[in-house]
């Protein structure tokens, strides 16, 4: 018998089927081995996949909603399973390719309140104590100009501050001379020298 | 950015104080956030309730933020105010889980 569980946030609901893994000792109520999920949100296809789809969903999901808070140009994450690009600040596309030939990509378009909907599901499936998911890795693309913008902060300081400190410096220690300089005595000498 | 005569350095128990109690505040206000999100999404149709939330925020705003600021200026002009509002709205909205916490706390230190 396969366990069932179900995380839902307002439009949006995640179900996860499985088994748990009596070789590791699990209760039976658990799920560790994922044979289906299915991912349903109100007005739109039914989207479903295998274990190794999950984890880089997912992860795309959670990457582009970082991209989307912390960077003022459309992000975009590509990857070979799914992309996602911001029409606008409100509206996201979202392309999930098939593994299977000959299948055509489905496109779907998300609005904001979906898109926090189906980030809800994912961290209660995450913070679920019956559901252990084991992540699998598959490449990412994200654009150079965005990873630049994820440390724009940091590049900014380091470039600016070390000159910065050196002008400081230099002023501080060129500044003290002030007091060793007499102009007077220099006028005097310069007279003793060429009377 | 605060309308106060006293300037007084938030100390880290308190930070982290707020953001607690600002998670907690976010789990339960969630289906009014995400309404107002979803607003936007469709203007010409859900305007009421973004405008609403829009003059609500700027009276609020203007009556604790000291209005002189350039950034609270930034935040008061309609035009150019979506952009955070939104963002701040979509932060709150993404952090109503068990762990909404330390996503928070990630997100501020970020910004």
């Amino acid at each position: 018998m396969q366990n069932k569980f179900s995380f839902n946030q307002s439009s949006v609901s995640l179900e996860i089927i499985g088994l748990p893994d009596y070789s590791n000792n699990e209760n039976k109520d658990q799920i560790s081995i994922i044979s289906q999920w299915k991912l349903t949100i109100v007005d739109k296809p039914l989207i479903e996949g295998k274990i190794e789809h999950l984890g880089p969903i997912m992860d795309a999901f959670y990457i582009y909603s970082n991209l989307l808070i912390k960077n003022e140009i459309p992000p975009i994450y590509e990857s070979k399973l799914i992309d996602i690009k911001a029409d606008n600040l409100h509206i996201h596309n979202i392309v999930l390719k098939s593994s299977k030939p000959n299948v055509k990509p489905l496109v779907l378009k998300l609005g904001n309140s979906l898109l926090s909907d189906i980030l809800n599901c994912f961290d209660q499936l995450n913070e679920s104590p019956k559901v252990r998911i084991r992540k699998t890795d598959i490449p990412t693309y994200i654009p150079k100009q965005l990873r630049f913008g994820l440390n724009k902060k940091v590049k900014f300081f380091n470039f600016f501050i070390p000159p910065f400190i050196a002008i400081c410096s230099l002023i501080l220690f060129s500044s003290s001379f002030i007091y060793f300089y007499s102009p007077f005595e220099n006028i005097e000498n310069k007279e003793l020298i060429n009377p | 950015m605060r309308k106060s005569y006293v300037t007084n350095k938030i100390k880290p128990n308190e930070f982290d104080a707020l953001i607690r109690i600002t998670v907690e505040m976010s789990k339960y206000l969630y289906p009014y956030i995400r309404e107002i999100i979803k607003s936007k999404e469709n203007i010409e149709q859900n305007s009421v309730i973004w405008n609403d939330f829009n003059n609500r925020f700027i009276e609020l705003i203007k009556e604790r933020f000291n209005v002189d600021s350039m950034r609270v200026k930034k935040l008061l002009n309609q035009s150019e105010n979506d952009e955070i509002i939104i963002k701040s709205l979509l932060i709150l909205s993404f952090c109503i889980s068990n762990q909404g916490y330390r996503k928070l706390k990630n997100f501020l230190h970020d910004f």
